[in-house]
C-alpha cells in the first residue's frame, strides 16, 4: 500500500523498519501525521505551485521577445540580447530568488496550519496549479514579453541617439530583469532574511556582471567574445533608457497587482483570509502592549474560549468586527464551536448575557 | 473538532510520548535524530509577510497616476520643443532631382550627383545634428550582424592579415585578406552631404563637422589602427586589400591621420549596427557659431548629394535628417504619450478598484484596522 500511494508514510517502530524502508516519509509516532499533511505538505505544495508558475513565466517572458523581434529581423534568428546574458540569465539573476521561495515560502503560519485543516482543500482540489492556472501563467509571460519589446521599439524606432542594437540589447534585457525580479517580490509571500539577499543580490550581481562585461579589460582581453564594450557606461546613462525601464516595469507590473487585489477583495481564500487575521491580530497585540490597560471594567476575554490560544474572542468583542460578511463567516463555520456563532449572533442581537448555545436568538447577520 | 482532536492526541501524544522516550533511553545513549530546534530548520525564521490591502495598493496606484502624467507631458512637451527636417533623397519620384541616380551602381563613374532645394520655416536655435537614414536595410540580420571581426578591427596584427570566418564571403578578395573585413564593412554607407545656405542668390556653405560622431569608447577603445612603428597608414595595411564594394581602400578614408583608417568615425558609426530596419545614423554635427545667430536660420537651403549608394533594388530608401537634440534625445513623442496614458490608465484603474472595494470589497480587509 505505501508503494502504490502518492506518498507512502511509515512509523518506524519496534514491530521494525520494514514500512520505513518502502515509504517516502517516515516518523516515529502516528500523531506526527497531521503536522505531515497540514503543515509540510501544504507548504510544499503551495512553494511547488508558486515555483512552477514563475519558471513558466519568466521564461516566456525572456524568450517570446525573440518571436516578436523576428518580425524586424528578417526572421533571421537574431537574439535580442547578448550572448553572455542568455547563458546568466536562468543560471545566475534568476534563479536564487525563485529557490529561496521554493524553499521558505509560507501562506500562514504553522499553527494556523493546524489550526484550520480546510486549509488543506486547495491542495486535494487541485486549485494552485492546473490547466487553467498555467494557462494564465503562460499569458502573463507572453503579455510580459509583448510589452518588453514594444516598448523599446517604440523609444528606438527611428531614433538617432539610441538606435544601435547593443544598446536595444541592454535596454531590454535590463527590463527584463528588473520586470522578473519585482514579479519575484510580487510572488514571495514570506520574506525572510534569505530571500531579501537573493532578490537584491541577484539584481546587483546582474548589474555587476553587466559592468564587468562591458568594460575595456575583458575586451582587450577577448576581443571577439566581448564584443559590446562601452555599452553598459553609454546606454545606462542616458535618462531615455531609464524611462523606458520603469515605464516597462509599471505596465508588466500593475495589472498583477490589480488583478490580484480585486481577488483578495472580492474572492478572498481562507488562507487569505487567516493571513490578514494574523497581521490584525498581530498588529493589536502590538498596540494592546503599548496602551495600559487602566480602568477597564471587566475582563476583556470572554467566557467562552474556543481555542488554546486567544482565538478570535478580542477581536469580537471589541465591538468593530461585527460586520463580518457572511463568506467569511461560512468559511469559519466549518471549524468547531458552533458556540462562538450563537455568541456572535447573541451580541449583534444586542444581548449581553452568555446564555446556552441551544437557546439563542437567531438574529440574521448583516453581510 | 479541530480543537478537541489535537487535545486528545496531545493526551495521547504525551502517554506514548513517554513510552517511546522510556524505551529510547532503555535502548542506550543513542544519538538523537531530532532535528535541531533552530529557527532555520523548523521554519520559524523571521519574516515580512505582505498583504496587498486597499491602504498599500490602492494609494500606489494614485501616486502612480499623479507621477507618470505630469512626467509623460514633460517628454511630450521637450519632444515637441526639438525641430527636426527630413528629406527622402531616394529619387523614386520622377520629379525628384535624384531620379537620375536611381539606377547607380556602386563603382559607377563619374559618381552621380544631385541636388536638392528646401526651405527651412523655422530656425534651429541649438546644435544641429545631421543624420542619414535608412529604410527596408536589414541591418539586424543575423549573418550580416555577425559578418565582422573586432580582434582585426582592434589593431591585431596577426588577425588582420587572417581574418576570422566569420567573415565569410567577404574576407579574401583576390587572394588577398580585406581589411576591414564582412559584410557591415563591405556595405558601409558612402554617399556624400552638404549643405548650402543661399542668400540672395549666393550659396554660403555650412561647415559640417565631422569628429565626435562616434562613441569615444568606440574609437579610443574599440576601433584601433594596426600597431606599428610608422605613421604611414599605407605601411601598416601592407597585404591587405579593400572591401569589394569600396571605391578607395580604408587607409584613404580620411587625409586626416586621426581619422583615417580603423578609426575613421563614418567608419565605426556605421559598424555601430542598428537594431531595426528603419534607422538614422549620425552624419555630421552643425555646430553654433555664437549665442546671437541661430544656428541655421530660416530660409532657403541646398543639399548637394554625391550619390553613391544603391538602395533602390531592395526598396531601400535614404532621407537626410536635420535636427536638434534635447536630453532625451531627438524627436520622438512616443514615450511621452505613453507615460501620459499609463498615468491615466492607472490613475483610473486606482478610481475603478476604489469603487469596487468600497461597494463590493470585503469588509475584513478594509485598511481602517480597528486600533
Amino acid at each position: 500500500m505505501i508503494k502504490t500511494a502518492h506518498i507512502g508514510v511509515g512509523i518506524s517502530g519496534q514491530e521494525g523498519i520494514q514500512a520505513v524502508l518502502a515509504s517516502d516519509y517516515s516518523f516515529s509516532q502516528f500523531k506526527f501525521l497531521q503536522r505531515l499533511l497540514l503543515v509540510h505538505g501544504r507548504w510544499s505544495y503551495l512553494r511547488m505551485c508558486k515555483f512552477l508558475c514563475y519558471f513558466f513565466y519568466k521564461n516566456f517572458a525572456f524568450t517570446m521577445v525573440h518571436f516578436w523581434f523576428g518580425f524586424f529581423c528578417g526572421f533571421s534568428a537574431q537574439t535580442v540580447y547578448d550572448q553572455y546574458f542568455i547563458t546568466l540569465y536562468n543560471i545566475v539573476y534568476t534563479s536564487l530568488p525563485v529557490l529561496a521561495m521554493g524553499v521558505f515560502d509560507q501562506d500562514v503560519t504553522e499553527q494556523r496550519s493546524m489550526e484550520y485543516p480546510k486549509l488543506y482543500e486547495p491542495g486535494q482540489l487541485n486549485l494552485l496549479f492546473n490547466k487553467r492556472e498555467f494557462f494564465i501563467c503562460i499569458a502573463q509571460g507572453i503579455y510580459t514579453s509583448v510589452l518588453l519589446f514594444f516598448i523599446p521599439y517604440g523609444v528606438f524606432a527611428d531614433a538617432a541617439q539610441l538606435a544601435d542594437y547593443q544598446s536595444f540589447a541592454v535596454t531590454v534585457a535590463t527590463s527584463l530583469v528588473i520586470v522578473v525580479s519585482v514579479q519575484i517580490g510580487l510572488d514571495t509571500g514570506f520574506w525572510t532574511a534569505i530571500n531579501h539577499f537573493f532578490i537584491w543580490g541577484s539584481l546587483a550581481v546582474y548589474f555587476a556582471i553587466l559592468f564587468a562585461m562591458h568594460s575595456d579589460g575583458l575586451f582587450q582581453m577577448f576581443p571577439n567574445q566581448f564584443r559590446f564594450v562601452g555599452n553598459a557606461q553609454n546606454t545606462l546613462a542616458q535618462p531615455t533608457v531609464w524611462l523606458t525601464i520603469t515605464l516597462t516595469t509599471v505596465v508588466c507590473i500593475m495589472p498583477v497587482v490589480a488583478f490580484r487585489f480585486l481577488k483578495l477583495d472580492l474572492k478572498p481564500e481562507l488562507s487569505d483570509t487567516v493571513r490578514y487575521t494574523q497581521l490584525v491580530r498581530k498588529k493589536q497585540r502590538a498596540q494592546h502592549r503599548c496602551m495600559r490597560r487602566v480602568g477597564r471594567a471587566g475582563s476583556r476575554r470572554s467566557g467562552y474560549a474556543f481555542s488554546h490560544q486567544e482565538g478570535f474572542g478580542e477581536l469580537i468583542m471589541s465591538g468593530k468586527n461585527m460586520r463580518l460578511s457572511s463568506l467569511a463567516l461560512s468559511s469559519f463555520a466549518a471549524r468547531s464551536s458552533s458556540s462562538w456563532i450563537e455568541t456572535l449572533r447573541k451580541k449583534k442581537g444586542g444581548d449581553s448575557n452568555a446564555s446556552s448555545p441551544s437557546g439563542g436568538a437567531d438574529k440574521p447577520l448583516k453581510g | 473538532m479541530a480543537v478537541n482532536y489535537n487535545a486528545k492526541e496531545e493526551a495521547d501524544g504525551h502517554t506514548s510520548g513517554v513510552g517511546v522516550a522510556g524505551g529510547g533511553a532503555a535502548g542506550g545513549a543513542g544519538k538523537s535524530r531530532k532535528p535541531d530546534n533552530t529557527a532555520f530548520k523548523q521554519q520559524r525564521l523571521p519574516a515580512w509577510q505582505p498583504i496587498l490591502t486597499a491602504g498599500t495598493v490602492l494609494p500606489a496606484f494614485f501616486i502612480i497616476g499623479l507621477i507618470f502624467i505630469p512626467i509623460g507631458i514633460g517628454i511630450f512637451v521637450t519632444s515637441n520643443n526639438i525641430r527636426e527636417y527630413e528629406i527622402d533623397y531616394t529619387g523614386t519620384d520622377s520629379s525628384s532631382p535624384c531620379n537620375k541616380c536611381l539606377n547607380v551602381s556602386w563603382n559607377s563613374t563619374p559618381p552621380c550627383t544631385c541636388t536638392i532645394n528646401f526651405t527651412l520655416d523655422q530656425p534651429f536655435e541649438t546644435n544641429v545634428f545631421m543624420y542619414y537614414g535608412l529604410s527596408n536595410f536589414y541591418q539586424n540580420h543575423r549573418r550580416y550582424v555577425k559578418s565582422r571581426d573586432d580582434s582585426q578591427l582592434n589593431g591585431d596584427n596577426s588577425s588582420l592579415l587572417n581574418p576570422s570566418k566569420e567573415c565569410e564571403p567577404y574576407r579574401t578578395s583576390e587572394n588577398k585578406p580585406i581589411a576591414p573585413c564582412g559584410a557591415i564593412a563591405n556595405s558601409m554607407f558612402n554617399d556624400t552631404l552638404e549643405l548650402f545656405h543661399i542668400d540672395n542668390e549666393t550659396r554660403i556653405p555650412i561647415t559640417l563637422n565631422k569628429k565626435g560622431i562616434a562613441w569615444w569608447t568606440d574609437k579610443n577603445v574599440k576601433f584601433r589602427n594596426p600597431f606599428g612603428t610608422t605613421n604611414n597608414l599605407t605601411a601598416l595595411f601592407q597585404g591587405t586589400t579593400k572591401p569589394v564594394n569600396w571605391p578607395k581602400p580604408v587607409y584613404m578614408l580620411d587625409s586626416e591621420q586621426d581619422n583615417n583608417g580603423f578609426i575613421n568615425e563614418d567608419f565605426i558609426v556605421w559598424m555601430r549596427t542598428a537594431a531595426l530596419p528603419t534607422f538614422r545614423k549620425l552624419y555630421r554635427l552643425i555646430e553654433r557659431k555664437n549665442n546671437l545667430q541661430p544656428t541655421l536660420q530660416a530660409g532657403k537651403y541646398s543639399l548637394d548629394i554625391t550619390y553613391n549608394y544603391p538602395v533602390y533594388s531592395f526598396d531601400g530608401r535614404k532621407r537626410m535628417i536635420l535636427s536638434t537634440i534635447s536630453w532625451m534625445g531627438g524627436k520622438n513623442p512616443f514615450l511621452g504619450i505613453a507615460y501620459i496614458t499609463v498615468g491615466s490608465i492607472c490613475f483610473f484603474l486606482g478610481v475603478v478598484l476604489l469603487v469596487i472595494h468600497h461597494k463590493y470589497g470585503n469588509r475584513n480587509n478594509s485598511a481602517d484596522i480597528p486600533n
